[in-house]
């Protein structure tokens, strides 16, 4: 055996007396980030943890990092878990961090803001996306501790408002490190069961950390992703959780929440109530309205003496008769009128007349002779006169030019 | 009683009587609304004087399926 070590061989005897410490390979570390650094490509975190008086560096591996809520900035105090270990390449011991969260209220404002801005950018508060709640709901999911304050409140108020609900419940833890994944996953439970109106998620008031659940993406990815309208009432007046951004409705309490899930069960009889009672009233008023009208059209003279009525209309149609018979008497008088003139004219139009006054008319086969040119001497005339006619030979002809032609 | 069905019933109740209302409806349509409404004014308060709900709590079995267990004992609180 050589009476040296090589570099290695110290290395590697130093790790494995850090590794074995028990102590080393978990615990949990507060520290402010400097120097920190994102390797784009590896997707690792390097950074150094330091208070006032020393420092360490430390690595945080993509598939840890990319768990991390927040975005880690210089000079951000945290909270690490981790284990130290070296790294040998460099005989430089360091630590290995599993997982990160901001320290104190200041760190945590801070990462709230940060995921407040990321789940707005991913429109998990967007107003145009809230549910309407159901006017008339009856069936009310909650999801809660079953031992909390806040459960008691809900059940008493639904009781007192409307006592016909049905509540369906699923426990969830409301405060720790288990309560975002059972709170988001009472909500996907409830939705996937269905049978319920709407859903009530919340606690009763508590510190900040205490409402932290109310805080994570968790919690808020499954109040956006419901399909069923989601009441938040988580009970603190004063700060909103990022819960009470995501949920349809925020309530202030529970028992407020309470308030908004269900329509007072006082309330809407008295609304039934009166629409029946105006149902009742219109078609009362109706009914006496029409029985009015019938009386009227009873009273008339019809119903009461109808010889009357029959008399006045044989008389009438009397009348109808003799006004039919002038018209015709008239009608037949102008036809008279008309043909009369017809025929005084045709008499005067007649060439009988003319003849009385000793014209005659010269005609041959072809029709009557206007002119001598249409006439040769030898050809046979006839000449009508008004009481014969005469057969006669044209011996000769002259021609005549009249000054009025 | 299903909420929306309710809820359906109650706007029909009030569509019914601003129809009846306006008075422009023949007699015999008047009195077939009428008659609807009576029905489901009746339907409504009965649907309103229903039992008192249920507390159940929802569980998810081993196996995965959803189960309703009774839990009126949170309402002693």
């Amino acid at each position: 055996m050589n009476p040296y070590l090589t570099v290695s061989e110290l290395n590697q005897y130093i790790a494995d007396l850090l590794d074995g410490d028990i102590f080393l390979r978990d615990f949990w570390l507060k520290g402010e980030i400097s120097g920190f650094k994102l390797y784009q490509q590896s997707g690792h975190l390097y950074f150094t943890l330091k208070d006032a008086d020393s420092s360490i560096s430390a690595v945080m591996f993509r598939s840890r990092a990319r768990r991390l809520e927040f975005k880690p900035e210089n000079g951000m105090e945290v909270l690490v878990r981790g284990s130290v270990s070296v790294f040998a390449p460099q005989g430089r011991y360091q630590l290995y961090v599993e997982e990160m969260e901001p320290y104190g209220v200041g760190g945590v404002y801070l990462f709230l803001e940060q995921l407040k801005e990321k789940l707005q950018q991913k429109g998990y508060f967007d107003v145009e996306k809230k549910k309407p709640l159901p006017a008339y709901a009856r069936r009310i999911g909650v999801v809660t501790s079953q031992d909390g304050a806040a459960l008691r409140d809900i059940l008493r108020v639904l009781r007192q408002r409307h006592r016909g609900v049905d509540v369906v419940l699923v426990h969830s833890a409301v405060q720790g490190a288990e309560a975002p994944e059972q709170i988001a996953r009472g909500i996907k439970l409830l939705n996937l069961y269905g049978q319920v109106d709407l859903i009530i998620v919340g606690r009763g008031g508590g510190s900040f950390e205490d409402l932290m659940p109310f805080n994570s993406e968790e919690v808020v990815r499954a109040i956006y992703e419901s399909e069923l309208p989601v009441i938040s009432a988580v009970g603190h007046e004063v700060d909103w959780t990022l819960a009470d951004l995501a949920a349809d409705v925020r309530a202030a309490t529970p028992t407020q929440a309470a308030q908004l899930a269900v329509a007072d069960l006082e309330h809407l009889s008295q609304e039934c109530n009166q629409l029946q009672q105006r149902l009742i009233r219109i078609m009362q008023r109706r009914l006496q309205q029409e029985s009015e009208i019938l009386d009227r059209l009873m009273m008339n003279r019809a119903w009461q003496k109808p010889r009357q009525m029959v008399q006045q209309y044989q008389q009438y149609c009397q009348e109808l008769r003799v006004q039919m018979q002038k018209a015709m008497e008239n009608r037949v008088n102008q036809s008279r009128q008309r043909l009369a003139m017809a025929v005084s004219g045709l008499e005067r139009l007649s060439p009988l007349k003319v003849m009385q006054r000793g014209y005659a008319v010269v005609h041959n086969q072809a029709g009557i002779i206007k002119s001598v040119e249409n006439v040769q001497p030898g050809d046979c005339l006839s000449i009508t006169l008004l009481d014969g006619e005469l057969c006669t030979q044209v011996k000769q002809k002259e021609k005549v030019i009249r000054w009025n032609l | 009683m299903e909420p929306v069905k309710f809820e359906q019933a109650l706007k029909r109740l009030e569509e019914l009587v601003s129809q009846l209302e306006d008075g422009e409806l023949e007699l015999e349509e008047a009195l077939r609304l009428f008659e609807e409404g009576v029905r489901l004014s009746r339907y409504c308060q009965q649907e309103l004087k229903a039992a008192d709900g249920k507390v159940q709590k929802l569980v998810q079995t081993l196996e995965g399926d959803l189960e309703l267990v009774d839990c009126e004992e949170l309402l002693e609180g």
